[in-house]
């Protein structure tokens, strides 16, 4: 019972999911076949892998809009370094240092200027944004090596090195915001900035590097993200930014900072990302899924504020 | 005694009616000016100036809103879908519920008041935080603005008397919604600055619960202030049907970020407390000079949304290391105190952006001293050589990129200028300011591929009337607003050939499915009815579903796994955007399912691999080279009067002869590409 009422958010996102579970499994059994759920997988672990960097940004106090633009610049980047004869690792490496490099930028405007963070990323969602369609001219990178598309493993290993490798980021984290000091930080800073400096908290650095974290992950899905294809189009990531931030808060974390947890934000992201296709499952109109949606973060978002109001008293 | 004291009090307390930020706005401001005054042609005139106006009355509209509601701490990101919701209401009222457009402009008004008012619900009743409550509107509101009209009934048609708000002259000077919006403003100025109300909403920015113990009832002011600008975005949504002549689910997407950069560069705190209006609309010129500057300049549009963030970024980075005057606040020391590290950071900041104005300068330099010596190529250039200004629908869409090629090839074998620009997204606003931009720039023709027919015809005719050649191609405006148009396909024959390649390939039974690309998107929308209406023709073809992809290959990519799962019946996907076919091409290869065909509408170039390996059967298309070059060479044969206007054919340089009909230029009929010939084509 402690378990659940310290962790009321997770229970009732949990609590979505099963419902919608029980909906799908009477009226759309197909949806647990295997293959749709590792497609559902393999297509919602880009947003995964983002959301981890912005649940650190978000708890921080802060939010970071650019992350769809930063995406879209990493996928590119990730072919032009494959292309110019460099082996797989290191453009991995690459691309996820130039993702940080766009997010030090962002952490060092917010962090040691001090300019509001939705300022900042809002300048450098349209900037980037546009400085990549002026670069490219719309043109996708093409003729990538035959070894890009799935890393160089086979269609079916692929999900396998995937799933791993996003099991161990999750459990990193999640563990890291839970024991490690640097964890610890960002609750602190984002729960109480002026009280975390007086305990003697760097908070100018650590606004610094939950951007840069958001960066280097949003660099890393962006490599997740291409090796699926064999082709790299130059307007990746649109919209991003919102399901990623709709994830998060559907998961708990709160905008004002310093509340969320990285178990609710994966299980945010699961329960947007399935609940697209489980639309079309269930025959209903595309032209209606915006709406849902929407309803959905509003319904989410009132749950909590009533749960709030209610451990108050 | 009387006289001392409360000046004292008063004074600690006194919000500067200049603050810092907006010298600093008003200098970059004044910098643009002189700058554009240099390189653009013909900037510096009032019917520029006027016509500037006129494209910010929306966008400023929702800036002025939105400045109380940021000014109390709080923001709004559904003011965009708002103007979608509300210009949806509009035209349904007006069209569908027959009221006539007084009341219909009631309705809407009233649907931004519902809308605005659960915004204000939520966030002051339940004081849910304003981020997140918008976050879900900013979808719901658009959500169901393309649920009501299925993202393709485009309500057009609206009487003159209606159109004249958004397009006409008020003494054939000033543009009919300039005044509509200084009245707004006026209004909003005396609400913010000169009444308790406003007084209350800075009280509340600065200290929420400081302003409850001083006795505001913080609860409804704060309500107040997002009921308005709901009501505000749907005056904003009613100027932007009469402006574009319709009323679509997709009017004013984008907008709330573009409102919300000129709020902030105005030099309103996003933390609340401190801002005022005339820095809004300061913020508001300074992106709209900006824009207006670069496209008589001929600079690409995409390098707006680059200086956009820069000039952003600065502004208020300087405002942030200039002592604030007049300000006392509890929590800030007297002196600021600057550490080493943080000048190192705001100089590498500054030495950035100078470096990406220095390069900028290089591309620009570059750019002005190739046209002279592109000017000695051709020895026959007379002193004047004519400017062609050649718009695509979407300037990063891979099907305008390819048609680039051609314009170019015909414009160099020619020895015209050309002028290549367009939105950099599906933007129905955006190309008829660019074509107004040229209009002021005099160029000596323009051609545009038309995003929505009923909206760019006026602007159209005007290029007429000042004697401007003007050419449709891709998709055609109202005839009389055009002297020809390219015609590469029509939308029938597009639908016709793909709905009579799926029922080839399916053996005319059987389930298929349609990509679209976004559900809004005319063109498509326009072959997919044609598609449903070809379908008399097969009784046993159905179609299963159509989802959208937002041109975006990894979304159709996504949803046509959903597709292949959910209706395993289906054995056909047409995928009717660019980018959309290699995306359902990569589902079906990945899903191994050899029983699936898929068939598009695409470029050669990005589908070879599926057509190759035998996932995609068949690409529609034209040659995109072709159409882009007689685009460019049509224009230029208007310009020098050689199509009589009783023509039946032209000869098109390299195309040989083509034929003319009711001004239409023909290109041919689509190309059907497959594995046997796909290898041919280089575009």
């Amino acid at each position: 019972m402690t378990y659940i009422r310290t962790h009321r958010e997770e229970v009732s996102i949990a609590a979505a999911l099963i419902v919608l579970a029980g909906v799908l499994a009477i009226a759309a059994p197909g949806y647990f076949a295997r293959e749709n759920l590792s497609d559902l997988l393999l297509g919602n672990v880009p947003v995964l892998v983002i959301a981890l960097g912005m649940t650190l940004v978000i708890i921080a106090g802060q939010i970071d809009i650019s992350v769809g633009s930063n995406f879209a610049i990493c996928s590119v980047a990730a072919g032009v370094l494959v292309k110019a004869g460099l082996p797989l690792p290191a453009a991995v490496l690459g691309t996820c240092v130039i993702g940080g490099g766009l997010g030090a930028i962002n952490g060092a405007l917010v962090g040691y200027l001090g300019i509001p963070s939705i300022v900042v990323t809002l300048a450098s969602m349209v900037a980037l944004r546009d400085a990549l369609r002026w670069q490219t001219q719309g043109a996708w990178v093409q003729d990538l090596p035959i070894n890009f598309q799935w890393f160089g493993f086979s269609q079916s290993s692929y999900p396998t090195v995937v799933i791993l490798t996003t099991t161990f980021l999750m459990v990193f984290f999640a563990w890291g915001m839970r024991k490690l000091a640097a964890g610890r930080a960002v609750y602190a800073t984002g729960s109480n900035p002026e009280g975390a400096r007086l305990a003697g908290i760097d908070t100018s650095l650590v606004v610094f590097c939950v951007f840069l974290v958001a960066g280097l992950l949003t660099g890393f899905a962006a490599v997740l993200n291409s090796v699926r294809f064999n082709q790299i189009p130059s307007n990746g990531g649109l919209g991003l930014e919102m399901k990623v931030i709709a994830g998060v808060v559907v998961g708990g974390a709160a905008i004002t900072g310093g509340v969320g947890t990285v178990a609710g934000s994966v299980l945010g992201v699961v329960l947007l990302g399935a609940i697209g296709p489980a639309l079309t499952f269930l025959g209903v109109s595309a032209y209606w899924e915006r709406a849902i949606q929407g309803g959905i973060i509003l319904a989410a978002v009132i749950n909590y504020a009533r749960s709030a109001a209610g451990s108050r008293h | 005694m009387r006289e001392v004291l409360p000046e004292a009090g008063i004074k600690q307390f006194r919000i500067p009616v200049v603050p810092a930020g907006v010298w600093i706005l008003l200098a970059a401001l004044l910098g643009q000016v002189a700058l554009f005054s240099v390189i653009a042609q013909n900037f510096l005139s009032a019917s520029n100036f006027v016509e500037v106006l006129r494209f910010s009355v929306e966008l400023g509209l929702l800036a002025v809103a939105l400045t109380p509601v940021i000014i109390t701490g709080g923001i709004d990101l559904s003011v965009g879908s708002m103007m979608g919701l509300a210009a949806v209401v509009f035209g349904a009222a007006w069209r569908d519920w027959n009221l006539p457009v007084p009341a219909a402009a009631c309705v809407a008004l009233l649907s931004g008041i519902a809308g605005g008012g659960l915004n204000a619900f939520l966030i002051s009743k339940l004081q849910l935080p304003p981020l997140i409550v918008t976050l879900g509107s900013f979808w719901m509101f658009r959500g169901i603005a393309e649920g009501i009209t299925h993202a393709a009934v485009n309500y057009t048609d609206f009487p003159k008397s209606f159109l004249a708000l958004g397009q006409g002259y008020l003494a054939n000077v000033i543009p009919a919604q300039v005044p509509v919006f200084f009245l707004i403003f006026a209004a909003y100025v005396v609400l913010l600055h000169r009444s308790t109300v406003g007084r209350s909403w800075y009280a509340i920015g600065s200290n929420a619960a400081g302003a409850r113990y001083a006795g505001i009832p913080v609860s409804r002011r704060l309500g107040l202030a997002y009921l308005l600008s709901g009501l505000t975005s749907s005056i904003a949504a009613i100027i932007y049907v009469a402006h574009l002549g319709q009323a679509r689910s997709d009017a004013g997407t984008g907008y709330e970020l573009d409102a919300i950069t000129a709020v902030v560069l105005g030099g309103t705190s996003i933390f609340g407390g401190r801002g005022n209006l005339w820095g809004t609309l300061l913020g508001l010129f300074a992106l709209s000079i900006l824009q207006n500057g670069l496209h008589l300049a001929a600079l690409p549009s995409e390098l707006s949304g680059v200086l956009t963030g820069i000039l952003l970024v600065s502004v208020i980075s300087l405002e942030q290391w200039l002592p604030r005057r007049g300000i006392h606040r509890l929590d800030q020391p007297e002196e600021v105190q600057v550490k080493n590290s943080q000048v190192a950071v705001l100089c590498a900041a500054v030495l950035v952006s100078a470096l990406i104005v220095a390069g900028t300068n290089v591309w620009l330099v570059r750019s002005v001293g190739r046209s002279p010596e592109e000017k000695t190529a051709p020895a026959t250039a007379t002193a004047h050589r004519p400017v062609i200004a050649v718009m695509p629908k979407a300037k990063g869409d891979p099907y305008f990129v390819s048609a680039r090629a051609g314009a170019e090839d015909a414009a160099r074998e020619l020895g015209v200028d050309l002028i290549w620009d367009g939105p950099t997204n599906l933007e129905a606003a955006k190309q008829n300011e660019l074509i107004e931009n040229w209009i002021t720039r005099r160029v000596d023709a323009i051609a545009v591929a038309v995003e929505n027919k009923a909206g760019i015809s006026t602007v159209l005719r005007k290029a007429r009337d000042r004697g401007i050649h003007v050419l449709t191609w891709d998709a055609d405006a109202e005839p009389d607003a055009r002297e020809f148009f390219a015609n590469q396909a029509t939308s029938e024959a597009i639908a016709n050939t793909l709905t009579d390649e799926a029922a080839r390939l399916l053996g005319g039974k059987g389930d298929f499915a349609i990509i679209t690309g976004a559900l809004t998107a005319a063109n498509q929308n326009e072959w997919i009815a044609f598609i449903k209406r070809r379908l008399d023709k097969y009784p046993n073809l159905k179609l299963a579903t159509i989802r959208p992809s937002d041109d975006d290959r990894d979304k159709a990519f996504a949803e046509t796994q959903t597709i292949l799962k959910a209706y395993p019946a289906v054995k056909l996907i047409m995928a009717i955007s660019a980018p959309a076919v290699p995306g359902s091409g990569e589902a079906v290869r990945q899903a191994g399912r050899k029983d699936v065909n898929v068939i598009g509408l695409s470029l050669p170039s990005i589908c070879k691999p599926y057509v190759h390996d035998g996932t995609v059967q068949t690409v529609v298309l034209w040659s995109t080279h072709d159409l882009g070059y007689l685009t460019v060479y049509g224009s230029a044969m208007l310009v020098e009067n050689k199509i009589p206007t009783a023509a039946k054919s032209i000869q098109a340089g390299r195309l040989g002869k083509l034929e003319v009909r009711d001004g239409e230029i023909i290109l041919g009929p689509p190309l059907i590409i497959n594995k046997a010939n796909i290898d041919q084509f280089d575009f």
